[in-house]
């Protein structure tokens, strides 16, 4: 990215900063945005850090993350491409090393006991000089690694979901850094192509997960034994747990298609590892100052802190430090890894097959669940996608947020049906109603399969509900919460996504609404008939009650006129 | 009213009128037999003798087609209510899209008629008939033979009510000892129905003991959700211009053979019956109103 012309009169009048060394190479006119600090990644990398411990942060980084690992007491060194961005580190860091040019250029001999690169390798390489690829670049940060230090090397994934649903067209002309195209470098393109590749460099691999959704700013982490077990126990509460972190990533963002549509296939499958936004790997050099390394099979981060999930069950392992109550709702750590099933995935199965009978035992069910007085905790606010069926019965997998006060169970009852309503619409899923239902009239068909009835205002009283829990989950202003209460409003059959708004769902709700136009059009021409033909009928009734309302003299008149016109046709 | 006048709006004249409208009618088939006031009662509208429009073809009669009656003129894209999920599915196979199972009229009835004490006597016999643009061949005494040689207990013969009208049909089977009924006539262009057609019907299933019946059609299956035997034996009359798209009688042979024979049995029968009417798929009044479009005041 190019940044704004520099103040030439700020630049001499500047102290030299004596933290700063230019390796060659480096970029001018030039600023990499690095991406907002990322609690996972930044707890992994606490781990391995400590006082009097070096490391090497190579790339851009947040710069939270720096500061962090500097006020631990580890002696830092900053490599960036920019020379702007490193006059910028140097300056707000007077503890870290910065070295700007290319990371071809940068001494890297006296060894790291820490080499971080969670930005992967894309923006090592400068736009001067030689160009190493990435294999190269991967041999030369495996080569910084002190005997006994770490490697935490993030490693994008070309067949990432994030990739495959990308809607951008032209997005490789529009992005400066984009010198050579991204698929035309033979990185390792699999995770045991990764870990191969730097076991031959002379690591040992301590760790390697296959993250989501995106590299840049994972929030789930799944490796281990847990990786492509689709007998896992855990696996619908990971569902659950990945379909959040793909709405929170891809909310409002254009896609080819729902993302967590081709996710919750990749789980099913066994598959999430070939399609993840990239690799995690945490590798050591082989050396005196082992230390015993612990390693968790699944690693999340959300609002609540950063977990890990072990056989055993969640742990937390570093919790947030955000306020804990937002509009009425408070904040909960709801993580039961549990054998059973999604809820939502056997509606939706239920739906697709058209079976009421089997829909109403569910919401029969569901009723049944949630009682007649008023309900609290993470059960009032859980939709669907978040409950699974175990053996003993209905359990919340995974939830953030419980009302402060108990709610009408009425209300919870119709939110969570209006939001499945919801959810059948917009993304498409066949449902045994009709196409042109909205989903208002979905969720009163669903609510009357509860046996109830459901007014306007109940459904509105739904919808405010819905909308404080996504003003909290996503953090939405004023705008941003008028935007979604209009928008979840007017559900209706030609209605995307309201949340990630897919090509594939656009044309799908398109054909829906073309649909419904038709049949509109067809209404219309038959009203239309209708009106023609019961006019005819009324003007001829007009007629004979004229007629009988006359005397003989003008009836015969009347019947002479209509005689003389039937004649003159 | 003179006599010009009483000829004008005479009824020939209204018959001309109605004739004239039919061909534009879409909805009306929903009234026949009482269908929508029996879902309009089930569904506690206000109202239930003035049933409101419903939003949709409802399916009118036991079908093996795509749940239209043939030759229906159809408002492209509007929703089709048919009885049965596998309804359902064969109206999809042939190109319907906006199809919705809702279950039998008929069914709903049953559920809201308390079974009698009686168990019943006898056995109702409905020759196979066409509707009125149809007419059927047969011998219809070679049929009251049959049944005559096979029923034990009294027998009511239940005519269509065209039939029912031919004096000469009538009489051959009340000289044969025939109790000879008529559930009315259905009804034409949101007039003259008999809104109580089927709970008539419901009341004579359920007086006798069996339903028999010389082809496969709804009543048998209304008499078996009535909880009563069924058979369906004897010369199946073919229609004179029957539709054979859907395979006619022979298919109903090849595929309902449980119901064919002199004695069938219940459970079998009965179970099929229940798929065949969705009698396990029932919605609840405040469900269904809502799939027949027919909201109420202040509800969603």
């Amino acid at each position: 990215m190019i940044p704004d012309r520099p103040d030439m009169a700020a630049a001499l009048a500047a102290p030299p900063l004596t933290n700063l060394v230019r390796a060659g190479g480096e970029m001018f006119n030039w600023s990499d945005p690095a991406g907002p600090r990322n609690a996972l990644l930044g707890h992994l990398v606490a781990e391995s850090s400590g006082p009097g411990r070096t490391v090497l942060i190579a790339g851009p980084h947040p710069a939270g993350l720096v500061a962090a690992l500097a006020a631990g007491g580890a002696e830092v060194t900053w490599a960036l491409r920019s020379l702007a961005d490193a006059e910028r580190a140097a300056g707000a860091h007077p503890a870290v090393t910065v070295i700007s040019g290319a990371f071809g250029k940068i001494d890297l001999t006296s060894g790291y006991d820490l080499v971080v690169a969670t930005d992967g390798v894309r923006r090592l390489n400068s736009a001067e000089g030689e160009q190493l690829s990435a294999v190269e670049l991967l041999d030369r940060l495996a080569g910084a690694v002190r005997p006994g230090g770490t490697l935490i090397l993030m490693h994008d994934n070309q067949l990432g979901v994030h990739h495959t649903v990308r809607l951008d067209p032209g997005s490789r002309f529009r992005d400066d850094a984009a010198w050579y195209p991204g698929e035309a470098d033979a990185s390792p393109a699999a995770r045991a192509q990764l870990t191969a590749h730097l076991a031959g460099a002379g690591l040992v691999i301590d760790a390697d997960y296959a993250a989501f959704p995106e590299p840049g700013a994972p929030a789930v982490l799944i490796g281990g034994d847990a990786l492509g077990d689709v007998t896992s126990p855990a696996r619908p509460w990971l569902a659950t747990v990945l379909a959040q972190a793909y709405t929170t990533a891809f909310r409002g963002r254009p896609v080819l298609s729902d993302p967590r549509k081709l996710i919750s296939r990749a789980l099913r499958a066994g598959a999430e590892d070939t399609v993840a936004g990239g690799w995690l790997v945490v590798a050591h050099a082989p050396g005196d100052e082992d230390r015993p390394r612990h390693r968790h099979d699944v690693l999340v981060g959300d609002v609540n802190g950063v977990y890990a999930v072990e056989a055993d069950g969640p742990r937390m392992l570093a919790p947030a430090e955000d306020p804990r109550e937002v509009q009425g709702l408070r904040r909960v750590e709801v993580i039961r890894p549990v054998a059973g099933r999604q809820w939502e995935e056997r509606l939706l199965e239920l739906c697709a097959a058209a079976d009421v009978r089997g829909l109403r035992q569910e919401i029969a069910r569901y009723e049944s669940w949630l009682g007649s007085g008023p309900v609290g905790g993470p059960e009032a606010l859980a939709d669907f996608s978040s409950i699974g069926i175990t053996g003993d019965g209905p359990v919340v997998l995974s939830a953030r947020w419980e009302p402060a006060e108990p709610l009408p169970a009425q209300l919870v009852l119709v939110r969570t049906l209006w939001q499945f309503a919801v959810r059948l619409i917009t993304w498409g899923r066949p449902h045994p109603w009709p196409i042109t239902a909205s989903a208002a009239d979905l969720a009163a068909i669903l609510v009357g399969m509860a046996g109830r009835s459901l007014t306007d205002e109940e459904l509105r009283a739904a919808i405010d509900l819905q909308l404080t829990i996504d003003g909290a989950e996503f953090d939405l202003d004023q705008a941003g919460l008028q935007a979604q209460r209009l928008a979840l409003l007017a559900v209706r059959p030609g209605t995307a996504p309201v949340d990630v708004t897919g090509y594939h769902e656009l044309t799908e709700a398109l054909w829906r609404q073309r649909y419904e136009a038709s049949h509109l059009l067809a209404m219309m021409e038959w009203n239309e008939q209708m009106i023609q033909s019961r006019d005819a009928a009324l003007s001829r009734m007009d007629w004979e009650l004229q007629l009988l309302r006359r005397g003989w003299g003008a009836r015969g008149l009347m019947l002479a006129k209509r005689a003389y016109k039937k004649v003159k046709k | 009213m003179g006599k010009v006048g009483r000829f004008i709006a005479g009824k020939a004249d209204n018959v001309r009128l109605r004739t004239r409208m039919e061909r534009k009618t879409m909805h009306h088939a929903n009234h026949h037999y009482g269908h929508s006031h029996i879902l309009a009662r089930y569904c506690e509208m206000p109202e239930p003798l003035h049933p409101p429009r419903i939003q949709g073809y409802l399916q009118h009669g036991w079908n093996i087609g795509d749940g239209l009656a043939p030759g229906t003129p159809y408002v492209s894209g509007t929703p089709l209510l048919v009885w049965s999920e596998e309804t359902r599915r064969r109206s999809w196979s042939q190109g319907r899209r906006d199809v919705v199972v809702v279950g039998a009229p008929f069914a709903y009835l049953v559920e809201m008629t308390p079974p009698p004490a009686e168990p019943g006597e006898g056995t109702i016999f409905y020759p196979f008939h066409g509707w009125e643009g149809q007419q059927v061949h047969g011998d219809h005494q070679r049929l009251i033979d049959e049944v005559k040689a096979t029923e034990t207990g009294p027998i009511t013969a239940c005519l269509y009510w065209n039939e029912y009208r031919m004096r000469s049909v009538r009489h051959l089977y009340e000289r044969a000892g025939f109790r000879v009924i008529c559930h009315g006539y259905r009804g034409f262009w949101w007039r003259d129905h008999n809104r109580d057609f089927l709970v008539g019907q419901l009341a004579e299933l359920r007086r006798h003991r069996r339903v028999v019946s010389n082809r496969l059609c709804s009543a048998i299956w209304y008499g078996l959700l009535a909880g009563r035997e069924a058979a369906v034996y004897g010369d199946p009359m073919v229609l004179d211009n029957a539709d054979m798209t859907f395979g006619g009688e022979p298919r109903l042979h090849r595929q309902w053979p449980e119901l064919y024979g002199r004695e069938t049995d219940f459970e079998t029968c009965h179970r099929l019956a229940r798929i065949q009417l969705g009698a396990d798929e029932l919605a609840s009044p405040q469900e269904l109103r809502k799939l027949l479009g027919w909201p109420k005041e202040g509800y969603v």
